[in-house]
């Protein structure tokens, strides 16, 4: 192949850039200009903390209704959605009340969670739910299987306002584990 | 007292200070280094302790001083402990022949002092040439006495590394000796007074620019840093010669890197950029009158210079890549060491020229 006179001239702009160190210039220079327009994008983590979506899957919680009752039926569904393994339903019924359960005990190894809200979902009455609360970290892992009160508690402080009694919300609403003398009466 | 015992006690005296302010000086690089990098990269750098973060190198200190003493199974205790001794004290003692300020005497009970250098031998460059070299047996001897392929691949690495670039250090100066005729560094700040066109780098007849880029390459290479920092590679070998070492070792071998980039900046700063000398002839405060306080500005001009070359060392950094190790020497070898070469024949020739048609 033939040197022309324009790739010659080329070769030595190449070379000319070479030597003075062009490219290394470019980039210093981007380095700069970053140190002059100083702008950092740091958040002081514990001193600022961002403003999290209200998506936000963070610690699992334990309603109530507002009349303080647990909401949860002891069903066992979030323990089958869940991927993890995470919770331990023991289901019993309410004693003197045949037709209605409840959850006598109820664990969650948060040390297994990956926070995917499948339970969440699962819960047919809205039991569970995702706080916003994610600075859970420990010095004893085992601080980190909670028992159905820590859960009760972690819902009472995140969830202030709490639903009425599924019975009570609205006069077509479906109900279950209501037994036959709590039934409300439904105007016609 | 006798004289003797007075000279003793002035000298102390003298290395003390001069100990005190490189120890500030590595202390405040360690937080400038974070804080620039941090700056250049959008980030904050450290923030939490003090106001600004100011006080985080007090803290690394206090950290360091308190951690555990680690000696690795298998170690060769005796070297691993000497190590970092053999890295730190070559660093400091440097320190000795470079004049941070104007070259003056103050008269103490009687005798001559020179207050801005401990010492100003005739060969002070050679001298400082002759310690680093000894800074590298730390490295080695680090990585060889640690036991561990990290630490014997990071030490070897970076004896390589060290032992080429020395050479082109060594080189790159033979044209400011020749310019000079002298090897003392107050001698040499000394004949580049008068304005910056008298500095080494700009100097007639013969500019020692190409010999200043090799020497700023070449000492960011010898000192290991970025882009140059092989030896101490954290993606690729842990930490270096110094992955086994923790604690007050651990400090002597960072405090020795950071000692290295104050020396070799004082070096530059004296050898190709006229050391305490203004870039103006004479000194603005002796232009006004005030004679006997022309020292300060020498001694902030030298700061000023020092301190601008440090902050080359992390805008490099904050900048530029690592590059791979046959590069590395392919550099050294191929490309800076004729350059540096180059530049004795031509420095000599035109000083030879010059002085004939003088």
């Amino acid at each position: 192949m033939t040197t022309t006179a324009a790739t010659r001239r080329l070769n030595l702009l190449d070379w000319f850039k070479t030597i003075t160190f062009y490219e290394i210039l470019v980039g210093m220079k981007a380095t700069l200009s970053h140190l002059i327009h100083y702008k950092p994008i740091t958040l002081q983590y514990p001193h600022e903390k961002r403003t999290l979506p209200d998506n936000y899957r963070g610690m699992l919680a334990l309603l109530r209704y507002d009349d303080g009752t647990e909401k949860c039926v002891g069903c066992d569904l979030c323990e089958a959605a869940c991927p993890s393994r995470v919770i331990r339903v023991v289901s019993a019924e309410v004693p003197g009340e045949p037709t209605k359960r409840y959850s006598k005990e109820y664990y969650m190894d948060m040390t297994r969670c990956l926070f995917c809200g499948m339970c969440v979902d699962a819960c047919p009455v809205d039991a569970l739910g995702m706080t916003q609360e994610f600075e859970w970290a420990v010095y004893d892992k085992r601080q980190l299987h909670l028992n159905k009160e820590q859960l009760l508690a972690i819902g009472d402080r995140s969830y202030p306002v709490r639903e009425k009694r599924l019975e009570l919300q609205h006069p077509n609403v479906a109900f279950f584990n209501v037994t036959f003398k709590q039934m409300p009466h439904k105007p016609h | 007292m006798t004289e003797l015992g007075l000279r003793l006690a002035v000298s102390l005296a003298q290395i003390a200070a001069v100990m005190g302010i490189v120890m500030l000086t590595v202390m405040i690089l360690t937080l400038a280094e974070r804080k620039v990098l941090a700056w250049m990269q959008d980030r904050m750098g450290p923030m939490e302790v003090g106001f600004y973060g100011i006080l985080q190198p007090i803290a690394d200190g206090l950290k360091l001083f308190f951690k555990e003493d680690i000696v690795p199974a298998g170690a060769n205790k005796f070297l691993f402990t000497l190590a970092p001794i053999l890295a730190m004290v070559p660093a400091l003692i440097g320190f000795a022949v470079i004049p941070f300020g104007p070259d003056q005497t103050l008269d103490v009970f009687g005798i001559t002092v020179k207050p801005f250098v401990i010492s100003d031998i005739n060969i002070g460059i050679l001298y400082i040439l002759a310690f680093t070299s000894i800074g590298a047996y730390g490295i080695i001897l680090g990585g060889w006495a640690s036991n561990s392929k990290y630490s014997l691949l990071g030490g070897l690495r970076s004896a390589a590394q060290i032992i080429s670039y020395e050479l082109n250090v060594g080189l790159a100066i033979v044209g400011v000796l020749i310019l000079a005729g002298s090897l003392s560094l107050v001698k040499i700040t000394e004949a580049q007074a008068g304005g910056f066109w008298h500095w080494y780098v700009f100097a007639f007849p013969a500019p020692q620019i190409f010999a200043f880029v090799v020497y700023v390459i070449s000492a960011v290479a010898e000192t290991n840093r970025v882009p140059f920092d092989l030896p101490e590679a954290e993606s690729e070998l842990v930490a270096g010669f110094f992955t086994e070492y923790s604690g007050m070792r651990f400090a002597f071998f960072f405090i020795a890197e950071y000692a290295n980039m104050v020396l070799v900046s004082c070096v530059a700063a004296a050898l190709f950029l006229g050391g305490w000398n203004a870039p103006y002839p004479g000194t603005l405060l002796g232009h006004f009158g005030l004679e006997s306080l022309a020292w300060a500005e020498g001694v902030a001009w030298f700061t000023i210079k020092v301190y601008g070359f440090l902050f080359l060392f992390f805008w490099l950094r904050a900048t530029l890549p690592r590059l791979r190790y046959d590069q590395l020497m392919k550099f050294g070898w191929k490309v800076m060491l004729p350059i540096a070469l180059g530049n004795i024949v031509v420095t000599a020739i035109a000083v030879f020229i010059y002085q004939q048609m003088k």
